[in-house]
């Protein structure tokens, strides 16, 4: 038992790793100017796009397990604590490299820009979700809470999504993959009984 | 980025290249005697420092090669730009195609080193050769009522990848007016560097106007025709709120996503600052005269 469990973890430690690892490999390649002309912008992109790659990998998960039958659910935490990290690193580059730490650049950016503010909700409903992804703190807000308060995880897709599409000028094809494949997370999320439920209380009273 | 001196662009390979780029090719043969003169190009280059051959080749905005900066270096190889032809058109006593051979011809080709400003918030500098659009327009003998000149880039999907999506309404076309046309800063260039203009920095024959932002600077021009009529452009016609017909560079008129107060400078690395956009990209002297009186947040 002890054994196969430590197996499992390590397995899960070389996965972090391996996810992890292009985050400094890119850093350490703009530093040495080896990602062509605007090492900021690629970093930004790279980061960025990576970022909302994990998120709809983090919630496939479920559907997979759901429609398919694969099992990866002990691969969940990993791939939503390393979407954040990759999201963590994507504000970074913004902030320190792209507006040079200059606060007026921040507040007008998101005081005027939609696609900052969408980025920076999506952000700001991601932190409680990683505080709180370790056993412990399920246990603490009991799991029913817990389950609730990551709910919050389909608004920061869509946040995110909404975020991408803002920012673009025109709608390429990996906008066009990221957005269809969001659409279909959250359309499988739609508990229809529920909404048809809704509709008839609605249609009777 | 530190300041370039005319010693410091490596002499002996910058006039080895324009040689070659002048004796190697068909279409530039016959100007072996019109190179710049040393003086001009000391003048320009001592005001702005340019960006490395390697940085204007690998960031181009060129969707017809695909949407991403390093597409255009990727894929714009097997475009054939010998021959070509360019299609004159409309209100003019020039109409017709002529061989851009020919076109060529009698022109004395120069060096520019402009600023280049994208809308998208980045600039560089580039040193470009070729001939102010002047040159061409006196030659076209537009008609009085031709108030604009509008211009046309190839349409070939089998050789320009990013025409098979449709995600601008292709061709590609930009217009000026027959104003912007014709002043002495309004370029066209066909080589930089010295050498034969890259495929994908819109070879043969692409618009060069500094004070307007990177995407009125249409690139592989196979049409121009003057018009009495404001003539469609293609980047506002997709987004008329984002993109207005003149799109000059203004540090006061943001694009509705983003600011334009400040640009980064392309080729700077991971540190580089920002650096303050100026009016009309800094050549409000020479420009700013055509748009007194004019309202510039309503026609930005
Ligand atoms: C405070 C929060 C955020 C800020 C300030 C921010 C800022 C930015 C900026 C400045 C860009 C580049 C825009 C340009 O092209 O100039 C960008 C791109 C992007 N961001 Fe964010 N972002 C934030 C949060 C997020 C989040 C939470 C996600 C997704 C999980 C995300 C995903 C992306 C993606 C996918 C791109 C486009 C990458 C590409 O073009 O390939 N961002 N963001």
């Amino acid at each position: 038992m002890i054994f196969s469990r430590s197996i499992k973890n390590y397995r899960i430690l070389g996965l972090y790793i391996i996810l992890l690892t292009p985050i400094p490999v890119y850093f350490y390649l703009g530093l040495k100017n080896r990602l062509g002309p605007d090492p900021v912008k690629f970093l930004e992109h790279k980061y960025g796009e990576l970022a909302l790659i994990f998120l709809i990998l983090t919630l496939s998960i479920t559907p997979l397990l759901k429609i398919f039958k694969v099992n990866l659910i002990k691969y969940r935490r990993c791939f939503g604590l390393v979407t954040f990290y990759y999201v963590f690193s994507h504000i970074l580059i913004y902030l320190i490299f792209d507006i040079g730490l200059s606060l007026d650049l921040l507040v007008s950016d998101l005081k005027k820009r939609y696609y900052i503010i969408a980025g920076f909700i999506s952000f700001m409903l991601l932190v409680p979700l990683a505080v709180t992804s370790s056993d412990k703190a399920v246990k603490r807000l009991s799991p029913k809470t817990w389950k609730r308060l990551h709910k919050l995880v389909f608004i920061a897709l869509s946040l995110s999504i909404i975020h991408f599409i803002l920012l673009s000028k025109t709608w390429t094809i990996e906008l066009l993959t990221y957005t269809l494949a969001t659409m279909i997370i959250l359309l499988l999320r739609i508990k229809y009984k529920k909404y048809r439920l809704i509709f008839f209380n609605i249609f009777n009273s | 980025m530190k300041k370039l001196k005319y010693s410091d662009i490596t002499p002996e390979n910058y006039y080895i290249n324009r040689r070659n780029f002048i004796a190697g090719s068909a279409v530039f043969s016959s100007m072996i005697a019109s190179g710049l003169t040393q003086n001009e190009a000391e003048a320009s280059i001592s005001q702005l420092s340019p960006n490395s051959l390697q940085e204007i080749t690998n960031y181009n905005n060129f969707y017809e090669f695909g949407t991403s900066k390093t597409d255009p270096a990727k894929y714009s190889k097997k475009l054939t730009t010998i021959p070509w032809q360019l299609e004159v058109d409309g209100l003019t006593n020039k109409k017709g195609i002529f061989d851009l051979e020919k076109i060529l011809n009698n022109k004395q080709l120069e060096e520019r080193i402009y600023r280049l400003r994208c809308v998208e918030g980045w600039s560089m500098v580039i040193p470009w050769i070729g001939f102010p659009l002047k040159k061409l327009i006196d030659q076209m003998d537009p008609k009085n009522e031709a108030r604009y000149v509008a211009f046309e880039t190839l349409y070939r999907p089998d050789e320009m990848r990013g025409q098979r999506y449709k995600i601008l309404d292709w061709p590609y076309v930009e217009g000026l007016t027959i104003e912007e046309a014709m002043n002495p800063l309004t370029f066209l260039a066909t080589g930089l560097y010295g050498k034969e203009l890259p495929n994908q920095n819109g070879a043969p024959l692409r618009l060069v106007v500094p004070w307007k932002y990177g995407f009125k600077s249409i690139k592989s021009i196979v049409k121009i025709s003057f018009t009495s009529e404001q003539p469609k452009t293609t980047w506002s016609a997709a987004n008329p709120r984002e993109y207005g017909f003149f799109s000059n560079v203004n540090p006061n008129v943001d694009h509705p996503r983003w600011s334009q107060a400040t640009e980064r400078v392309i080729g700077e690395g991971l540190f580089g600052q920002r650096r303050k956009t100026e009016m009309f990209n800094g050549y409000e002297k020479e420009v700013g005269h055509l748009y007194k009186g004019m309202d510039l947040k309503k026609h930005y």
